[in-house]
């Protein structure tokens, strides 16, 4: 799911240490006794600082500003400066509208539908890679499972629309070979959110799994020797060995997604979307931009987006917390 | 290490191996089917059937024809420049900052990290964003695609972790050496970061060639789309004026023969052509670099 990029396997050492203040310090004051501390410390420093600008700037620009832009969802925007303050009355208009509360269950039945039917993919996958024998025949597969997830929504949508083609899609060929009626998936209110499922699981289920694979790799191999003197089975092996050591791990990911819930991929659903199965999967992120940046309704959209921004660090907070909690590690 | 297998294990391991080719084949028929459409004879593609992978007739027509076309190369074009240039800015910016922020007794350094943790928790939205750009001025250039995300916070946290591995007293023999702060940077940090940098170079190759929704709403003007906003106007919008509305003109002659259908199959694979050419990449640094990673923690 959207575990892209992000590496929640990863613990960082960051703000929770408390910088050490010996090393360089020390071996400066050495070249130059006579100076005061505070000189010292700011030609010590100063070219970090130099290093740090680019990319501080970046963050404050990009992701400051942008924060203080949405004042604007507190305002009625005018042709003509400056905005008016309206206060709440762009998200009593949002709260009132029965467009957005169908937006908002649409995010959440597919988020909902992703997290029961995309994120257990992966973990089957890594448990049947681990079965095979042959280390090149696994690696081989491997590299083949992970190609779809470096391939942009655009590519993957064009692929499904051209593969789920009623008239000579591969999909529907197979459905005409068994004698079934061909059905037009892109367009069918009932399937679209299943082609939703299936397309991310088709681009992530296999790079998803190494996150999995990484995990079985770690497990001791005498617990597998152990059960195998006890009389284990394949299957028993599976069960008893290696899901409990990947455990933590799912859990990790499981926390990780839920933090993530209102993130209903963007870029997959608005290249899926069309006239005739809008209403099925238009989720947040479309909605604000529908309203926002096509019919002109800055404000409305722009309250659209805080509050689901709100709600969003809510959830990855407490996934945080939560996974702090249980397995020592946060989200960061 | 083999016990005696039973006939039972062993078709178990068959199973589990045709499950697991079952899903290759899933994952490579659809690009092999667009393969094998793009490069049949314009005639025979009518009734052409999606599951085949091998081209009817042979026709170089639809590459030639794409590979020429002007709203497909300033396409590539646009899409390079964002690409190239945005992940040298990317890599240059997150590598320097991930070296001053992996020195422990930075002063500030806490500070900076809660502010980039921030940005990972609360983001507003697109409107924001999209308001910020038009005051910048940076609608339709491709600043707009590069900037805003031009240090990925992820990205910037993995880094620092792996610049904190490098021992103190190598930067100490540097500066011992008459070494400035930039030339540890780049003599010494750099290469040893080279295998951490070369995945997260991959990685941000990637996401700006994928790049689309930024692009589609900060580049309105038709000049400056990068392919995938030409992909999506063509083969999802179904715009099929894009491409062969200006085929139809007397520039290509014998164009108007061309199927739609080869067309879009064409495009998606161009598409997808920089990316196959860097995987093999992708494989080696990040997939090795994430097992060793595991096998150590």
């Amino acid at each position: 799911m959207a575990v892209t990029g992000s590496n929640p396997a990863a613990q960082s050492a960051g703000p929770g240490n408390v910088p050490n203040s010996q090393g360089a310090q020390v071996s400066l004051s050495r070249e130059r006794p006579g100076n005061s501390r505070a000189i010292l410390g700011f030609s010590r420093w100063f070219p970090f600082y130099v290093m740090l600008a680019p990319g501080l700037i970046f963050f404050v620009i990009f992701h400051y500003v942008p924060i203080w832009e949405a004042q604007i969802a507190f305002e009625q925007v005018r042709i003509i400066p400056p905005n008016i303050w309206v206060g709440l009355k762009n998200f009593q208009m949002l709260f009132g509208s029965v467009v957005f509360w169908q937006v908002m269950a649409n995010t959440i039945i597919i988020s909902a539908m992703k997290m029961a039917f995309v994120f257990p993919v992966p973990i089957v996958v890594a448990l049947l890679l681990n079965e095979l024998r042959s280390a090149r025949f696994r690696q081989s597969i491997q590299s083949v499972l992970y190609l779809p997830h470096f391939l942009g929504w655009v590519v993957i949508s064009a692929i499904f629309i051209a593969q789920l083609s009623p008239s000579d899609g591969a999909v529907n060929d197979v459905l005409k070979l068994v004698g079934l009626k061909p059905i037009s998936f892109m367009t069918e209110p009932n399937w679209i959110r299943w082609i939703l499922v299936i397309s991310e699981n088709w681009r992530s289920a296999g790079w998803d799994s190494l996150l999995y694979m990484a995990a079985i790799i770690g497990i001791d191999q005498t617990l597998y020797e152990a059960a195998e003197i006890d009389g284990a089975n394949r299957w028993q092996k599976i069960w008893h060995v290696t899901l409990p050591g990947i455990v933590p791990t799912i859990a990790t990911l499981f926390i990780l997604n839920c933090g993530m819930f209102l993130n209903a991929d963007l870029d997959q659903v608005i290249n899926m979307q069309n006239d005739a199965v809008i209403s099925q999967i238009d989720i947040i992120d479309t909605y604000v931009y529908r309203i926002g940046l096509t019919a002109g309704q800055f404000s409305l959209a722009t309250a659209a987006g805080l509050f689901k921004a709100v709600l969003g660090m809510g959830l990855i907070l407490a996934a945080h917390v939560i996974s702090k909690r249980l397995t020592g590690k946060g989200v960061w | 290490m083999a016990a005696a297998r039973t006939p039972l294990e062993r078709t178990e391991s068959v199973l589990i191996g045709s499950a697991l080719i079952l899903m290759v084949i899933i994952t490579l028929q659809p690009m092999l089917n667009l393969f094998a459409v793009s490069l049949s004879d314009p005639a025979q593609i009518v009734g052409m059937d999606g599951l085949t992978i091998i081209p009817r007739g042979l026709s170089t027509q639809v590459w030639q024809l794409l590979l020429t076309h002007p709203a497909v190369l300033t396409g590539i074009g646009n899409s390079a420049i964002i690409t190239i240039g945005g992940t040298i800015l990317n890599v240059l910016c997150t590598a320097l900052m991930a070296w001053a922020l992996a020195r422990k007794s930075l002063p500030g350094r806490r500070l900076i990290f809660i502010l980039v943790l921030i940005t990972i928790v609360f983001a507003p939205g697109i409107i924001p964003d999209y308001f910020l750009n038009k005051r910048l001025g940076l609608l339709n250039t491709n600043w707009s695609v590069i900037f805003y995300h031009l240090v990925d916070a992820w990205y910037l946290i993995i880094l620092v972790r792996f610049f904190e591995e490098i021992p103190e007293e190598l930067l100490e023999a540097a500066e011992l050496d008459g070494a400035n702060a930039f030339q540890t940077f780049w003599h010494v940090a750099l290469p040893l970061a080279r295998p951490a940098l070369a995945t997260i170079t991959l990685f941000y190759f990637v996401f700006h060639w994928n790049e689309f929704f930024r692009a589609m709403i900060y580049l309105t003007d038709q000049s400056k789309w990068p392919l995938q906003v030409v992909l999506r106007q063509f083969v999802v919008e179904g715009d099929k004026l894009a491409i062969v509305g200006v085929t139809n003109s007397n520039n290509y002659t014998g164009a108007s023969q061309i199927s739609v259908r080869a067309l879009n199959s064409g495009m998606v694979l161009l598409t997808i052509v920089p990316i196959l050419a860097i995987y093999p990449l992708i494989l080696r640094f990040f997939t090795r670099g994430a097992m060793a990673g595991a096998v150590k923690g």
